[in-house]
């Protein structure tokens, strides 16, 4: 037997957060690709349209991240926890989330990771946002800070290795977020993910241990649920 | 009707007149000596070369001035009713430039700084030099007596992207003279105080020479000493030298006095395009003892292709580095590897999850 459960997985804020920085990083990528070949795209009006399209979406886009930052790090304090994989992530988590993307999820099986509002991401995404959100982010919005001041920050760009380089790590990191992008967004479409982040409420199926048949362990493949040895462990370091 | 005939045949006789003087100048004639220290020059400049003898305004530096077109056709050609018993006291009339330059002239007073000032507002007769001789820089330093450069940058800056990068790397003229056509003209430029982060300033004629070993300024980029200079060259100069760096800027071919807002130079893709026409041709222009500047002819093609090759240049849009560009590409398609691999067995696997697709 099981029953259904809404946990609010998704405040407002970051949804709004999300969207933001969603549509933000689409203008951004189509204005970019515009502003990089202008002969041979013609997306908005002129190339002064979409070179202003760039400038207001990177800042529109630059302002959110920060936002992002200070609420989950000053208001949440839960940047550390919810983004940094932790010891049993990087263990066992990560291997475990692979085999189930790469495996049991063909097979039928669920998803070894179950969202809590204090654990929203499975190993594999923690590890992805962590670079996307401490690295890729960061150094595409400094960039891009960067090449829209080039006289006034002229003395920063030459100390970064001068506008060349700038450029060129500016133009991979979008590379790099657009691919991010297209995994993301298909790998929203494997779990319950779009849902929560439209109206911030998840429905999780709460299991009756005691009706629940016990499933025939799979080389390899542990789903959490069904090793509560390990959620009392997690429950332990929890307290300490 | 008439009195443009009669300006034309007048026009034409005195162009006749100045071809005479150039004729017997060229065989070293006594009357207008193409800067001939012993010609009829020197004895204006005898008075008007020394500080001592004349006043501040009447000074003419006689080094500069004989570099000038003007020093060729001789001091009379435009003062010819100086008295016999000059000086006098009485002020001499204005040289009037329209009767060797009608067609300049005509030119000039169709255009928005006719209503504002006369040629020597912007020429000072004494001292010009053909448009091919001076920097960009050089010609915007005249533009910036009158047009004040943050006032013009805070005006730019109103439609205008990055407009303080924008003036500082094109002559006012690019955009504001309608031209058919242009060419790049590269400068040599090293940071100043030789410091890395130090502005780029143009390289003078000595420091130059000095860093050619003494050698023919050229030959620091025509390596070669063909005087023709190939994108090969161009490259290695960007390579191998770590203070001197070139800059482009883009120049009208035929300089126009006919000073306009031109709506065409709005759009950003006329230089913003890789390959477009006005920059394929371009020169380098080497800093001569002189002062003025002597164009060296450089490879037809993408030069900004070889420019690119220079660590502190880039022009968005036209400066693209193909290998990054296939780079980039390689990490989009990455990028799709897992949703196009895993969407392809996900749909052969559909069965599996048969209702159970969100329930994770």
């Amino acid at each position: 037997m099981s029953e259904k459960k809404r946990i609010y997985l998704q405040p407002w804020p970051v949804r709004i957060w999300h969207w933001i920085n969603a549509s933000g990083i689409i203008i951004l990528i189509v204005s970019g690709a515009q502003i990089r070949f202008p002969e041979s795209l013609s997306i908005f009006h002129s190339y002064k349209s979409a070179i202003e399209v760039h400038n207001i979406a990177g800042i529109t886009v630059s302002i959110s991240f920060s936002f992002w930052f200070f609420y989950y790090k000053m208001v949440k304090n839960t940047l550390d926890k919810l983004y940094i994989p932790d010891e049993e992530d990087l263990k066992h988590g990560l291997v475990r989330q692979l085999l189930y993307y790469c495996f049991w999820y063909f097979l039928g099986k669920p998803s070894p990771y179950h969202a809590t509002p204090d654990h929203k991401f499975n190993p594999m995404q923690k590890s992805a946002y962590l670079a996307v959100m401490f690295v890729l982010m960061p150094l595409v919005g400094l960039t891009g800070i960067l090449l829209l001041n080039v006289t006034p920050l002229r003395v920063l760009i030459l100390m970064w290795g001068g506008i060349k380089f700038i450029v060129a790590l500016h133009y991979l990191l979008a590379c790099s977020l657009l691919a991010f992008l297209c995994t993301h967004v298909y790998l929203a479409t494997l779990g319950n993910y779009i849902k929560p982040m439209l109206i911030g409420w998840e429905e999780v199926e709460e299991h009756e241990e005691q009706e629940q048949p016990a499933e025939v362990a799979i080389p390899g493949y542990r789903p959490v649920r069904h090793y509560p040895e390990y959620e009392q462990m997690l429950l332990e370091q929890r307290h300490n | 009707m008439k009195s443009t005939d009669q300006r034309k045949v007048s026009f034409l006789v005195k162009l006749a007149f100045c071809a005479c003087l150039w004729v017997t100048a060229q065989a070293n004639a006594w009357g207008f000596s193409y800067g001939d220290q012993t010609g009829k020059n020197q004895a204006c400049l005898a008075c008007h070369g020394e500080t001592s003898e004349v006043p501040k305004a009447s000074f003419i530096d006689p080094q500069r001035f004989t570099q000038t077109a003007h020093a060729g056709i001789g001091c009379e050609a435009c003062h010819a009713k100086v008295a016999a018993n000059h000086p006098d006291g009485t002020r001499l009339p204005r040289a009037e430039c329209r009767e060797c330059h009608y067609e300049i002239n005509e030119e000039y007073a169709k255009g928005l700084h006719a209503s504002k000032t006369a040629c020597n507002g912007c020429h000072n007769p004494h001292l010009v030099l053909g448009s091919q001789e001076v920097s960009g820089e050089d010609i915007n330093q005249i533009c910036s007596n009158c047009h004040n450069g943050l006032e013009m940058t805070a005006k730019h800056g109103e439609w205008l992207p990055q407009s303080e990068l924008h003036l500082r790397m094109l002559p006012c003229i690019t955009c504001h003279t309608d031209a058919r056509d242009y060419y790049i003209s590269m400068y040599i430029v090293r940071s100043k105080g030789d410091s890395r982060f130090g502005k780029k300033e143009l390289a003078g004629y000595a420091e130059l020479k000095r860093l050619a070993g003494g050698r023919e300024i050229v030959s620091l980029i025509d390596t070669n000493r063909d005087n023709y200079v190939s994108l090969e060259e161009l490259r290695i100069f960007n390579r191998t030298q770590s203070s001197l760096r070139l800059h482009g800027m883009m120049t009208p071919t035929t300089v126009s006095h006919k000073f306009e807002i031109l709506d065409s130079r709005r759009n950003c893709s006329f230089c913003h395009t890789s390959g477009s026409g006005p920059m394929q041709t371009s020169f380098i222009a080497v800093p001569g003892s002189d002062g003025s500047f002597l164009r060296v002819p450089v490879e037809k093609g993408a030069v900004l292709d070889a420019l690119y090759a220079a660590p502190d240049f880039y022009m968005m849009g036209s400066t693209k580095n193909g290998r990054l560009n296939q780079i980039g590409l390689a990490i989009i398609c990455g990028g799709l590897i897992m949703p196009v691999g895993h969407g392809f067995v996900r749909f052969l696997t559909r069965k599996n999850r048969k209702g159970k697709e969100h329930q994770s």
